[in-house]
């Protein structure tokens, strides 16, 4: 006697689950623009790599021993390849309740998704749509309850020192999924369809009066540039998963190993000749920076991260001789290239993910200072400035600064770390200084220009008196600063990133500092 | 044929124009300047293509995504 019936069972049970919230429900969905949980795994993972996780949990109605209907819970998770590599995926069914609510735990239950990709130590991805809670919950319960979501989401903040996580958010994220959209490394948006906060309109019109709509609210125009709690923005669900995968594809698997050598697409002796022009000679005139980061890093290796939040400065994964690096350059075209809060938070996210994971970090300098004035005060600028001084001082993973441009100031400062292996290279067009000749010379000299007969010559003479000084050349002679050809840039960097590897050899494990998102 | 909107990455003046309508430009020829924070900004063709209209005048302030001019690709 074979168990043929029982698979047939399974089987049958199998097929339950995939139709999801049924085909209505479906239809509601897709009509919206939007793929089903089930298609976006299909979407992001290899063709066929799908391992599914708890098919087979939901809400059974039975017709005497038969199972008659079954509603899957709202959620779809198992374990994917990408591009070979494995990983885990919990991904919000819309379908079932809206996303609302999950399994009830208790004995017996089987691990989550999330405590798997920690022991397994595979990188984590949520496919989000829908809410967390619903107060539909309580009459169903028959009570209200503690909000104690800490105790799974516990696990996927461990999870953040461990293995890379990514989310994207697929839809409206409202409640704990949308602070978890943020509970990782990387994060994307969908243009149109995707909107977080952690309570709606209807919430906000209760708490506040306002009426406002959901993209008012918590968009991408919000997200993605205001309030930098989303990275990146795509034009397409499909863009979403390929960018996801494009994020792991620089990444380790867990910090428990080294980031992976891709192939070796580009010459390591590449010196473009346009580097040598690059820079303005004339000081007003801002250079581009991404296409300096085009000249340097492997052709067409730069993904850029968070590209429209803080946007003074350009932050991103890159590889060098196939290497992965975190690379940082300041914007000119942007505010000058000056750090503000935004960029600072940037930055001590770029330090602290190439920290966990074991990338080097390249800076490309050209740093006029810290956003000046009342809104950046407002702000809280002296505090991000700490936080970012901090950031930079406790990092440990090999660093090179190029400085091709200026290096003013305590945000200058934050380009350089007195300790590990740290490098630094500048350009002769670089120019630097604890402050900038003119503004400073106001207020260093003040008294004399006041007491000349002609405040405007004396000022003009103290500063072209400063600026004979102020060639990088005469700070060479006195410490050793190496100054290079622009069209070496990339040579030292292959050189340094080598040389890097043995380095973060010796840092692979748990970070000394645990990863803040 | 089609038209391309070339928008203004920022907040800022026009400080100078380079091209005129009727110009051939080629990628990232510099069809005109713009100026804030005391830095001068260049916005560089997109594609290659022929400028079509210009939206905008000297000394104009324009703000983030304003379209500055039109180019035919």
């Amino acid at each position: 006697m074979s168990w043929q019936k029982e698979v047939d069972e399974l089987n049958r049970r199998l097929e339950m689950a995939k139709a999801m919230g049924g085909a209505e429900n479906i239809a509601r969905h897709h009509a919206r623009g939007k793929l089903t949980a089930r298609e976006r795994v299909d979407g992001l993972a290899d063709p066929g790599s799908f391992d599914e996780f708890m098919g087979l949990v939901g809400q059974g109605t039975y017709n005497g021993p038969e199972l008659a209907a079954f509603t899957p819970k709202p959620t779809v998770e198992g374990m994917i390849r990408l591009d070979g590599r494995k990983a885990v995926v919990v991904a919000g069914d819309f379908t079932v309740r809206g996303g609302s609510g999950g399994m009830s735990g208790g004995l017996g239950r089987e691990s989550r998704a999330s405590e798997r990709a920690l022991e397994w130590r595979l990188p984590f991805i949520r496919l989000q749509d829908g809410a967390g809670g619903s107060v539909r919950t309580f009459e169903e319960a028959g009570r209200t309850y503690l909000p104690d979501g800490n105790s799974y989401t516990q696990y996927e903040v461990q999870l953040l020192s461990k293995v890379p996580v990514a989310s994207a958010v697929l839809g409206s994220v409202a409640g704990i999924p949308a602070v978890v959209a943020c509970l990782g490394h990387f994060n994307v948006m969908v243009k149109d369809i995707s909107q977080i906060f952690p309570g709606g309109p209807p919430v906000v019109k209760a708490a506040l009066g306002i009426d406002i709509t959901k993209e008012e609210l918590g968009g991408d125009q919000i997200h993605t540039r205001i309030s930098g709690c989303i990275d990146n923005l795509a034009e397409t669900e499909a863009d979403a998963f390929a960018q996801i995968r494009r994020f792991l594809s620089y990444m380790p698997l867990s910090v428990d190993e080294m980031p992976p050598r891709g192939p070796v697409t580009d010459d390591p002796e590449r010196a473009d000749e346009a580097l040598l022009s690059l820079m303005p000679r004339n000081p007003r005139q801002a250079h581009n920076a991404r296409k300096l980061i085009e000249h340097v890093v492997d052709k067409d290796s730069f993904f850029e991260i968070a590209p429209l939040y803080g946007r003074a400065r350009i932050t991103g994964l890159a590889r060098i001789d196939g290497y992965p690096v975190a690379l940082m350059a300041n914007n000119p075209r942007f505010n000058g290239g000056s750090t503000d809060v935004a960029e600072g938070n940037k930055v001590m996210r770029l330090i602290s993910l190439a920290d966990t994971f074991h990338l080097p970090l390249i800076s490309l300098c050209d740093e006029p200072g810290f956003m000046v004035g009342p809104n950046s005060e407002r702000m809280g600028i002296e505090r991000a400035g700490a936080r970012l001084l901090t950031s930079v001082c406790s990092s440990r993973m090999p660093w090179l600064t190029v400085v091709v441009g200026r290096a003013f100031g305590v945000a200058g400062q934050c380009h350089h770390r007195p300790s590990g292996m740290y490098r630094r290279y500048a350009w002769p067009s670089a120019s630097w200084g604890s402050m900038h000749i003119s503004g400073g010379v106001s207020a260093a000299y003040r008294r004399e220009i006041e007491a000349a007969p002609d405040p405007a010559a004396k000022k003009a003479e103290i500063e072209a008196r400063l600026q004979a000084i102020a060639s990088p050349f005469r700070t060479a002679e006195a410490t050793g600063q190496d100054i290079i050809d622009p069209r070496h840039t990339r040579r030292k960097m292959v050189d340094f990133v080598h040389d890097a590897q043995r380095v973060l050899a010796t840092q692979v494990g748990v970070p000394w500092i645990p990863y803040m998102p | 044929m089609s038209e391309v909107r070339v928008l203004s990455d920022i907040d800022a003046r026009v400080w100078k124009i380079e091209v005129a309508p009727g110009d051939s430009v080629a990628v990232d020829d510099v069809l005109l300047i713009l100026e804030a924070m005391k830095t001068e900004i260049p916005v560089e063709a997109p594609k290659a293509g022929r400028v079509k209209e210009i939206l905008v005048k000297e000394e104009e302030p324009v703000s983030e995504g304003q379209a500055l001019l039109i180019l035919e690709v």
